[in-house]
């Protein structure tokens, strides 16, 4: 408990060093909240050689926007705000293109690993087809518009509440409930478009 | 349960169950039982993205970070210097030329300044001869404001 308290007030005696600009305390604030930016990153881009300049570039906004932190929320709310904000327009510039779309199963092996999925416990699937799953699913979500991937990825990836995502992008959670569930039914329209054009 | 209210449903499902008024239209409705299947293909893969393993950060990330942040600081100090320098540059540049300006305007603009303008178009001696100053003697400047006598 006292270590929890010791390491906040270190927290914010960084914080403020580095809102004065001191750039060198801002350093164990990278450390600490990294990894966790990385999974932000990489679930929403889902391109790992691209993580890593991502994630230094959410650290380089965050530092210069660092003065405008007020300690209204936890410092880890703000810094995955910068994250996702950056992401966001990220995926806005980089959308992903058609082909990306077509899934390179045949049409037999998605059938099966739909009736592997279908019983209530999916965790019986095996590696590969976790991985072909893991891959659709991947493809499907990387062609829904960029507002779609966020909240999904927020919420099925990251495990975000849908308060706290509400608090990420400055939304009623009401709102948040919402697009959750548009973005779903895109998603799921999806799919089934798929299914209709036959691949 | 129709098949518009299972499709609203079947997005917010997130892993759970039917309601038993649910099932029941799904092992009535073709499409809907694909909906469902589609759902939970959906559910099973989210599950296998979020199980992925997420790269790590290379090691010695947070000091290029700051590395980054130290090289940004000092470009940032240079070019606020020069942007300093280079706008007091600008200010003094404008306002020379405002006073060239003014110097060359402002003369020929009112009775008072108009004989500085006449001096400076080289129209002084003939003030000068018309009218001799009174203080400074015939060689002396002109001083319009006291007003001249006439010499006895």
């Amino acid at each position: 408990m006292a270590s929890l308290e010791s390491e906040a007030t270190r927290e914010i005696e960084c914080i403020r060093r580095a809102q004065r600009g001191e750039s060198e305390a801002f350093g164990p604030l990278v450390e600490r909240y990294q990894q966790r930016i990385f999974a932000i990153v990489f679930h929403l881009v889902r391109r790992r050689d691209e993580v890593e300049d991502l994630a230094q570039e959410i650290f380089f906004k965050a530092f210069r926007a660092i003065r405008s932190y007020n300690f209204q929320s936890s410092f880890a709310t703000w810094l995955s705000r910068i994250a996702v904000n950056h992401c966001y327009d990220y995926l806005r510039k980089v959308r992903a293109s058609r082909i990306t779309y077509y899934w390179e199963m045949t049409e037999e092996s998605a059938r099966e690993l739909e009736r592997n999925v279908e019983s209530p416990q999916p965790r019986g699937l095996d590696h590969g087809e976790k991985l072909r799953l893991r891959d659709f699913v991947g493809r499907l979500l990387a062609r829904a518009p960029a507002d779609d991937r966020v909240i999904l990825t927020l919420k099925e990836l990251e495990d975000f509440s849908v308060e706290e995502i509400a608090e990420l992008l400055n939304l009623k959670s009401s709102t948040v409930k919402v697009r959750l569930h548009r973005a779903r039914k895109r998603m799921l329209e999806d799919l089934e478009r798929w299914r209709q054009e036959g691949k | 349960m129709n098949c518009q209210a299972m499709r609203e449903l079947v997005s917010d499902l997130e892993g759970g169950e039917l309601s038993a008024e649910a099932r029941e239209h799904v092992s009535k409705c073709a499409a809907c039982r694909e909906l469902l299947r589609d759902a939970r293909v959906m559910q099973a893969g989210f599950r296998a993205l979020a199980e992925e393993a997420v790269p790590e950060a290379s090691f010695g990330f947070a000091s290029r970070v700051i590395r980054r942040l130290h090289e940004w600081q000092e470009q940032g100090a240079r070019q606020e210097f020069f942007e300093t320098v280079g706008r007091r540059f600008v200010y003094a540049t404008l306002a020379l030329t405002l006073a060239l300006l003014l110097s060359l305007v402002l003369p020929t603009s009112g009775p008072v300044r108009g004989v500085a303008g006449a001096d400076f178009l080289g129209l002084q001696v003939e003030s000068q001869s018309s009218q001799p100053d009174v203080i400074g003697g015939d060689l002396g400047d002109s001083h319009d404001w006291i007003p001249a006598r006439q010499p006895e």
